[in-house]
């Protein structure tokens, strides 16, 4: 919108607050990272003047900044997370993997191939979206107890992958649609199996859509706390839910939680800035396009 | 022979071999906890013989007589449609500021993207910690301009704990309405405006006339995926409030998940999360009627 400058340097200052007041919370936490106890717990509370500190990061990771540069001493302590950390990496990416690859293969079909009841299919995967994960975890807790699935990364990864499927299958269905399928005819005119159409041509021409698929699911999982708080009770926990445990007899532990809180945004921020170009569609499940 | 044949079915145009690991997977975890929910809803969990038996529609009974529940039903709809309406308006007003190609508004629209990057459980220990009564950055400001008794904490005041829950959940969901929107406004024709432009018409006219009709495919959507995730909310009252003080901030889900594991109320709680279930598919699948949403 054109404008006068006056009305564009009022816009911008503007939107300069606003998005400060939303990167505030943020700003905030981050800075309780790096405070001592005693700046945590001060009234008013300190915003900018306190003595930024490592402990709280060096008792969550095991890594400390001293004279010799960075050094990592693993183990010890109850707020020792790095473990947790891992545990969550590892759900996040194998469910993942599960869930694009069974997605991708399944959006093809929608994409491509015609048959009866196509639509009532779709619409059927989007229903699954809607189930509230309280009304799966309970009946999969008793089932997962039989299997001896609780506590496992196979439990976690399985549920994981489920819950990412009905997004992962829309939002591909939506990348392959916008890959003509002449392509596709011609190649079939030339001989190939719909196989290698699908494994040679339609699948690298998707390669974005298909990462975009991907970081949506990873920071699904890695933020999901229902299925992790239900599914897993000591030997494995994830990183939400670890997170809501760090409240101790004698108080919470707010330095040590706002420094792996804060540790494990960076990692899912930049992802999805790799992929910001897809972002909307992956939000609205595909529905939407950029 | 054989493989030849079976080679023949998996690459030809069924579409079978390529649905059948998606609908195996969706069968297992989607239709089998339905009809073991349906299953347990008739049950209940005895401690005395530490064994489920069958107990009929007792559960049924309960469930319609059980104030807490239709207190949690009231509350899930009010934490539902007031964080919803919260969400659309700022996140349009928001999205309406931010749609411009001025130096810095991409750096601005990428910082908006962090909040959605955060666990939700985080986010309540974040918001648990900004309004302590003590400490809390949040308390202290209202505290000293006046609007909030210090010895009221906003999260243990039955008036004020679900307000505090849903600052965090529109603070971090706000941010989902304003990409969306910002994409739909980017999307929009040029013409239209032009043509409004020349008839003199104000901005808020245009706004209301020309900008809410284009956008309301984009709006019905938005509404549709975050209705469904509001109604099933439970990361951030379990972290915050755990339902209370009272019931004041009982969620559905987590009133079911409480009564399933906290009281080992088995078919109780699956009667509960059918109840959630049943709302949600009704609601949602309506409201694609309605709107006319199309995947």
């Amino acid at each position: 919108m054109n404008g006068s400058f006056s009305t564009r340097m009022l816009r911008t200052i503007a939107a300069w607050v606003v998005v400060a007041v939303f990167f505030f919370p943020i700003y905030y936490w981050t800075s309780v990272a790096f405070k001592h106890g005693n700046d945590i717990f001060n009234r008013p509370p300190k915003l900018f003047a306190f003595t930024p500190t490592f402990d709280n990061f060096q008792k969550v990771f095991g890594i400390s900044l001293g004279s010799g540069g960075i050094t990592v001493t693993p183990g010890g302590g109850n707020f020792y997370m790095a473990p947790r950390v891992w545990d969550s990496i590892v759900i996040a990416t194998l469910s993942t993997v599960l869930a694009v690859a069974i997605a991708t293969v399944a959006a093809y079909a929608l994409s491509r191939m015609n048959f009866r009841g196509r639509h009532s299919f779709v619409g059927w995967v989007l229903s699954t979206r809607m189930m509230p994960p309280v009304a799966v975890a309970v009946p999969m807790f008793f089932i997962y107890k039989n299997f001896g699935l609780i506590d496992t990364y196979t439990g976690m990864v399985l549920i994981h992958a489920l819950m990412n499927l009905p997004l992962a299958v829309l939002l591909m269905k939506s990348f392959f649609d916008d890959i003509p399928s002449e392509i596709d005819e011609s190649a079939i005119v030339d001989g190939a199996s719909r196989f290698m159409i699908f494994r040679r041509i339609v699948l690298p021409m998707a390669k974005g859509g298909i990462a975009a698929t991907a970081v949506l699911c990873f920071i699904f999982s890695w933020t999901e706390f229902l299925f992790a708080l239900t599914l897993t009770t000591t030997s494995l926990k994830t990183v939400p839910v670890v997170s809501s445990t760090f409240v101790t007899s004698i108080g919470t532990a707010w330095g040590n939680m706002a420094a792996l809180g804060a540790a494990s945004i960076i990692p899912a921020f930049i992802f999805i800035l790799l992929v910001q170009k897809h972002l909307v569609r992956g939000l609205t499940m595909g529905s939407l396009k950029q | 022979m054989r493989v030849a044949q079976a080679r023949r079915f998996v690459i030809s145009d069924h579409p079978l071999p390529w649905l059948l690991p998606l609908v195996a997977i969706l069968l297992v975890f989607t239709v089998y906890p339905l009809i073991y929910n349906i299953w347990l809803s008739f049950h209940e969990f005895v401690p005395r013989r530490r064994a489920l038996e069958f107990v009929g529609t007792e559960n049924w009974v309960q469930l319609w007589n059980d104030t807490r529940f239709w207190q949690s039903l009231v509350i899930t709809f009010t934490y539902f449609a007031i964080a919803l309406a919260f969400e659309l308006v700022l996140g349009m007003a928001i999205a309406l500021l931010l749609d411009s190609d001025g130096f810095g508004f991409g750096f601005l629209r990428g910082v908006l993207t962090m909040t959605l990057v955060i666990p939700p459980a985080i986010v309540g220990m974040m918001y648990l910690l900004m309004e302590d009564p003590q400490f809390g950055v949040i308390s202290y400001l209202l505290q000293s301009i006046g609007l909030l008794n210090p010895n009221n904490p906003i999260l243990a005041t039955a008036s004020t704990a679900l307000a505090g829950v849903l600052v965090a959940e529109i603070w971090q969901w706000t941010p989902f309405m304003v990409l969306i929107f910002l994409a739909g406004l980017r999307a929009l024709p040029p013409e239209p405006y032009e043509a409004a432009m020349i008839d003199g018409a104000s901005s808020f006219q245009i706004f209301r006339r020309i900008t809410l009709p284009m956008m309301s495919k984009v709006i019905a959507i938005a509404v549709l995926v975050r209705g469904i995730d509001l109604f099933r909310v439970f990361d951030y009252v379990f972290v915050m409030t755990s339902g209370g003080p009272g019931a004041s901030t009982y969620s559905l889900s987590l009133y079911a998940w409480q009564q399933t594991f906290s009281f080992v109320k088995w078919g109780y709680g699956a009667t509960l999360s059918l109840v959630t279930l049943v709302i949600i598919l009704v609601i949602a699948n309506l409201f694609i009627r309605i709107a006319k949403v199309k995947w």
